[in-house]
């Protein structure tokens, strides 16, 4: 398989988008649902609502890594390719600078 | 002789941010902090501003500098390197001032609910008084503000005296705000809601605690509502 498409240059940044929707639109709906408020406390005490808010945040880094990982495969075939696992990279690091604030800012008001 | 023209015109520019809506003359800590973070960014903006002119000044003026001093490592430095460390520096001040302004806390505060519709604000005290397009507060004291709609959604904003939270339909945001003395301020609505939003705006009085008694009748300060779900941030 070898895909010779310009889309891959926004391969990472689109998983980095998808997570961005994705945790908007949780949070969102946990503070509805009052998540927020249900401890668990076989985690020491962690909410619903932060639990599901990093699984969606772990999900997405792991698809961003693995994204980086096949890019960094082919990433010796030609310029586009270079760029492509150059952006991915970024996309990585843009998605821990952007999201980590889930692990520590309050979720609801 | 330029620079110090530029500021000298900047500040004569400022000096004529007043008023009553003017989020550069703060009347309460949320307003403080969030002006505060505005002249930081002020201040980065314009010493961001300062070396890239200076650095395309050099570019004409003395290109061996730039020469010397490498293309790549120009690019890694100014475009990576001095960026991230800024955004870094304002990203953590924002968050921080974000937690203290629109994260309401457990602690007791006087309630006033807030409702918003095309196109007034209806304002009503623990008493059961009501007004309309203003608003009593008492001053040096938490008020927390209870904002919903009964149409569109609304933007509640005091400029003097705190952030802004989005007064939404179906469902109920909390914003807490402070007036640290007596006064008038303007507030206005800040989410275009329709053709009359520009002139969708309110008066914020603030009164000494026994005069604001007086104005809004009897209430019970020590109502034990539950505190509704908001969703901090915008």
């Amino acid at each position: 398989m070898r895909p010779r498409s310009i889309l891959l240059l926004g391969a990472g940044f689109t998983v980095w988008a998808a997570a961005f929707v994705a945790l908007y639109a949780m949070l969102s709906v946990g503070c509805r649902f009052g998540w927020h408020e249900i401890a668990l406390g076989s985690l020491g005490g962690v909410s619903l609502q932060r639990l599901q808010l990093a699984a969606i945040f772990l999900v997405h880094l792991a698809a961003g890594a693995a994204v980086v990982a096949v890019l960094r495969r082919w990433k010796d075939r030609g310029f586009l390719y270079t760029l492509a696992y150059f952006a991915a990279v970024a996309a990585l690091g843009a998605s821990v600078f952007s999201f980590a604030g889930i692990f520590f800012l309050s979720t609801c008001q | 002789m330029f620079r110090f023209g530029a500021i000298a015109a900047g500040g004569l520019a400022l000096s004529a941010c007043a008023g009553p809506l003017s989020a550069l003359q703060p009347e309460g800590p949320a307003a403080r902090g969030i002006g505060t973070l505005w002249w930081v960014m002020l201040a980065a903006g314009t010493a961001i501003f300062l070396v890239v002119a200076s650095v395309l000044m050099l570019a004409f003026v003395r290109p061996a500098w730039l020469r010397r001093f490498g293309e790549a490592r120009l690019i890694l430095w100014g475009g990576l390197v001095v960026p991230l460390v800024i955004l870094s520096g304002l990203v953590t001040a924002a968050l921080a001032l974000g937690e203290r302004v629109l994260v309401v806390g457990r602690g007791e505060a006087l309630r006033i609910e807030a409702v918003a519709r095309q196109w007034t604000w209806r304002f009503r005290y623990p008493g059961g008084y009501e007004t309309d397009d203003l608003l009593h507060l008492p001053a040096g004291r938490d008020v927390d503000i209870v904002l919903t709609s009964e149409d569109v959604i609304h933007g509640f904003w005091v400029p003097r005296l705190g952030g802004k939270l989005d007064a939404i339909p179906g469902h109920v945001n909390v914003i807490r705000l402070r007036a640290d003395r007596p006064g008038t301020y303007g507030g206005v609505c800040a989410e275009y809601c329709g053709i009359g939003h520009a002139p969708m705006r309110f008066s914020v009085e603030a009164h000494e605690p026994d005069a604001f008694a007086r104005i809004v009748g009897p209430s019970d300060d020590t109502r034990q509502d539950t505190a509704p779900d908001g969703e901090g941030g915008q």
